[in-house]
């Protein structure tokens, strides 16, 4: 019985019999899988970061609030203990302020419950990352890609898809659906051009916004000021200018004079200048600082997650030949969707060249080096001596039908 | 990069909450007890006053506030510390650096590739949920045969049934024949063993003359065994052939079969989507990088629009699809207008590269950088790999 090894630079993929079939090749050594692991995981940075900074936002939301409660107590108390009231007030005051620590015990609890779950949710991603081995990375990567598509779908605003994909692939505490619809609320309320809610969550999250100088609060307040003047309010509108534009004055005064100018002009103004202002795209510009506003402060990317890894898989794989006809059904850019995608990218970079036999798919090395037909076709010298033993010598080209003898032949150097 | 310092920063984190939930749960029972005992108080006494002062000055002197501001700045430290862990154990902060945004993908071309691998991989339900919120009126062209396909995989998996498995097998018998797959014998040699447990060594040995004499030049091997394992019928877990009684055999024929299926289909054995997300896995760390450095060097770069990439992606043999040459001299990539061509000594030169060397034609031979010999360029011949 024959041992026919297959030495594609593969240590463990002897075969045991002499059975013809093309199999995948097998994993490399461990220690360069190991390095790829870890390179892998490095990617995953936005798993971590965004349960991270939810969790970070209920604290701190939940101590505000406790703050305020308690500050509020003692000084209930202080304002009794100072003024002169009467016994029964000083009573009453002191029981209703009892039943709101209680209140605020029961609170306390429930904060800390919720902050306990997204505790956990960030544990369970820090222990996916280390249930990485090289054992395990087909079924580590097919996770991966699950989750890589239903961060797509997120974005996308597909939930129901999204939620059928967690459940029945079983990484819910992987994937962040919630954080994403709180996003859409608010897409949707600036999609139908109302500010509320993007104002209530630029209020939620004042000190972060503030300290990355952001100016979406500002932009919001800018836009519901131009309704105003659109709807002909101009009272209102300079109101509320008073009230609310004008704390932004000393940073952003250009731009605040800009749109006060609106006030000259009606919302059909043919101005180009102006005439932009009262477009209605305005709406989707707000909405796309939201969107970046928001990534930002989770951490997470502004593109998919698919798009990023697909751009970059799409343009490794692209080489200068990648749109001809012949190839291996094996290369994704053979299939036709593929293809489009890869277009306008630019192909990879190659320092040496690596030579595939069109016959048996394996590499021409030097322990299999390549040979050249009479018209120019090349061939690994394996493969073509298998043809030769089982056709008397004789060499057929599969490509073009050329036919030709074993010794005709000419071995090529290829560095 | 050690996970381990990232599980302490976040237990570190996880600790300093606990402190300050226990505190601040004890400063709210003070707060309580106090406030009831004065309420105690002034129900006995007369006097208010006196209660309701001694009851501030206690506030005053346990200071709450202060008590929980302490406990919440040392979570807030924690709580700062950590993305900076993040970040000291090298993890990308921000992995969109490197992608190109002049390039637009179509979102239809990505809502089909993401169907089509839905219904590869047999989540049928997902698939056509998805579908219908993409609002995508065309169905996926691939989605009937892949239901088929995962019936005969279920038939098999699940009730062990080689039914389904083997009719589509014979009917495909001559293009599993040309990819030289093994997966009729693999097949053939299952229900071997089921007839042979079943039903009479004799039937067994009927249907090995059958159906597996076609596949005694590339299988004489595993036949052999089957053969053999006649002799312990009724006992072959104890027999030097127990390994064919292995689970695993009728993974691997799953296995073969689905790849045999879709590349039957057109597809690749593997689905090309996880390939490019895994191409794309070990691509995206070189170039970050690569970004990186051209960041800190404050070289401008124009990535939005270059033809190749400026920086080389090694890939892993599994990724090797299709040949690659690259000269030698100029380290250009050939291609259909710059093709390799071999020159009489056996080494191989890009065309643009032999034009530089023979300066257009005006020599009409010249010296191979590697061997010295001359070469004539008309003896140049264009190779095709």
């Amino acid at each position: 019985m024959e041992i026919d090894p297959v030495t594609n630079g593969n240590t463990d993929a002897v075969m045991t019999e002499p059975t013809p079939a093309i199999s995948p090749s097998r994993p490399l050594v461990p220690s360069s899988r190991l390095s790829q692991l870890t390179e892998s995981i490095k990617l995953e940075h936005q798993l971590l970061r965004v349960p991270f900074e939810h969790y970070k936002k209920t604290i701190r939301a939940n101590h505000r609030s406790l703050e305020r409660e308690v500050s509020s107590v003692v000084s209930s108390v202080g304002d009794l203990a100072d003024n002169d009231w009467s016994k029964d007030v000083a009573v009453s005051r002191l029981t209703s302020l009892v039943s709101r620590l209680q209140g605020l015990k029961r609170k306390l609890e429930e904060g800390s419950n919720v902050e306990n779950l997204q505790a956990q949710r960030c544990r369970a991603r820090i222990d996916h990352l280390d249930s990485a081995d090289v054992e395990n990375i087909t079924e580590w990567n097919n996770t991966k890609l699950k989750r890589i598509l239903v961060d797509y779908m997120l974005r996308m605003s597909y939930f129901e898809t999204a939620s059928k994909l967690s459940e029945s692939s079983n990484i819910l505490d992987l994937v962040d659906i919630d954080i994403f619809r709180e996003a859409k609320k608010v897409i949707d309320a600036l999609k139908r051009r109302e500010v509320a809610s993007a104002l209530a969550w630029c209020a939620d999250n004042k000190t972060r916004l503030k300290k990355s100088k952001s100016k979406l609060e500002f932009q919001l307040r800018l836009q519901e000021f131009i309704e105003l003047v659109r709807a002909d309010s101009y009272k209102q509108a300079i109101l509320y200018a008073r009230k609310h534009l004008t704390p932004w004055g000393a940073t952003h005064m250009n731009e605040l004079q800009h749109v006060l100018a609106t006030l000259a002009f009606k919302s059909t103004t043919e101005c180009a200048k102006y005439k932009a202002l009262f477009e209605l795209q305005q709406w989707d510009v707000l909405v796309h600082q939201f969107k970046q506003e928001f990534c930002k402060l989770y951490g997470m990317t502004m593109e998919p997650l698919l798009n990023i890894y697909l751009q970059a898989g799409l343009t490794a794989l692209k080489t200068p030949y990648s749109f001809e006809e012949g190839c291996t059904k094996e290369d994704p850019l053979s299939q036709e969707s593929f293809r489009k995608l890869a277009l306008p990218l630019p192909y990879s970079k190659q320092e040496h060249s690596k030579l595939v036999c069109y016959i048996s798919k394996e590499l021409m090395d030097t322990e299999n080096p390549p040979q050249v037909l009479p018209n120019g076709y090349v061939y690994s010298t394996k493969a073509l001596k298998e043809m030769a033993d089982r056709n008397k010598g004789e060499i057929k080209c599969p490509r073009t039908g050329f036919v030709c003898n074993h010794t005709d032949l000419i071995k090529a150097y290829i560095s | 990069m050690e996970l381990k310092s990232i599980k302490d920063a976040f237990d570190r984190v996880a600790n300093k909450q606990k402190l300050s939930y226990t505190k601040t749960q004890e400063i709210i029972q003070m707060l309580s007890q106090e406030l009831d005992k004065a309420l105690i108080l002034l129900q006995e006494q007369f006097d208010h006053r006196p209660i309701l002062a001694s009851l501030k000055k206690t506030l005053q002197e346990n200071s709450p506030l202060t008590q929980i501001e302490v406990r919440e700045k040392e979570l807030n430290m924690a709580l700062t510390k950590y993305p900076k862990v993040l970040e000291k154990q090298q993890l990308n902060s921000d992995i969109s650096k490197a992608y190109r945004h002049n390039v637009e993908f179509d979102t239809h071309v990505v809502n089909q590739i993401i169907a089509n691998f839905f219904y590869r991989q047999g989540m049928f339900d997902v698939g056509d949920c998805f579908l219908a919120e993409t609002g995508d009126e065309s169905e996926c062209s691939t989605r009937r045969s892949f239901v088929e396909m995962h019936q005969i995989v279920e038939a098999m998996e699940m009730r062990r049934e080689l039914g389904p498995a083997l009719n589509w097998a014979t009917s495909n018998s001559e293009k599993l024949r040309q990819a030289r797959s093994d997966l009729e014998m693999k097949l053939h040699s299952l229900r071997f063993l089921e007839i042979a447990r079943d039903q009479t060594s004799q039937e067994a040995i009927n249907y090995a003359r059958k159906h597996m004499a076609g596949f005694a030049d590339s299988s004489l091997y595993e036949i052999q065994k089957l053969i053999c394992s006649l002799l312990w019928s009724r006992n072959l877990e104890h027999s030097p052939y127990s390994d064919l009684l292995a689970p695993s055999r009728w993974n691997d024929a799953v296995r073969e079969l689905t790849r045999q299926y879709c590349n039957l289909l057109g597809e690749s054995s593997e689905s090309a989507l996880s390939t490019t997300v895994a191409a794309g896995t070990q691509a995206l760390p070189v170039l970050l990088k690569y970004m990186n450095v051209m960041v800190a060097a404050s070289k401008k770069l124009d990535w939005q629009s270059v033809e190749q990439l400026p920086v080389a992606v090694e890939l892993s043999e599994e990724f090797q699809f299709r040949s690659v040459f690259v000269c030698p001299v100029s380290k250009e990539q050939a291609s259909d207008e710059n093709p390799p061509m071999m020159m009489s000594c056996g080494h191989v030169l890009c065309k643009q590269t032999i034009n530089k060397m023979s300066k257009n034609g005006a020599r009409s031979s010249f010296k191979c950088p590697y061997c010295p010999t001359d070469v004539d360029i008309s003896k140049c011949r264009q190779l095709h790999f």
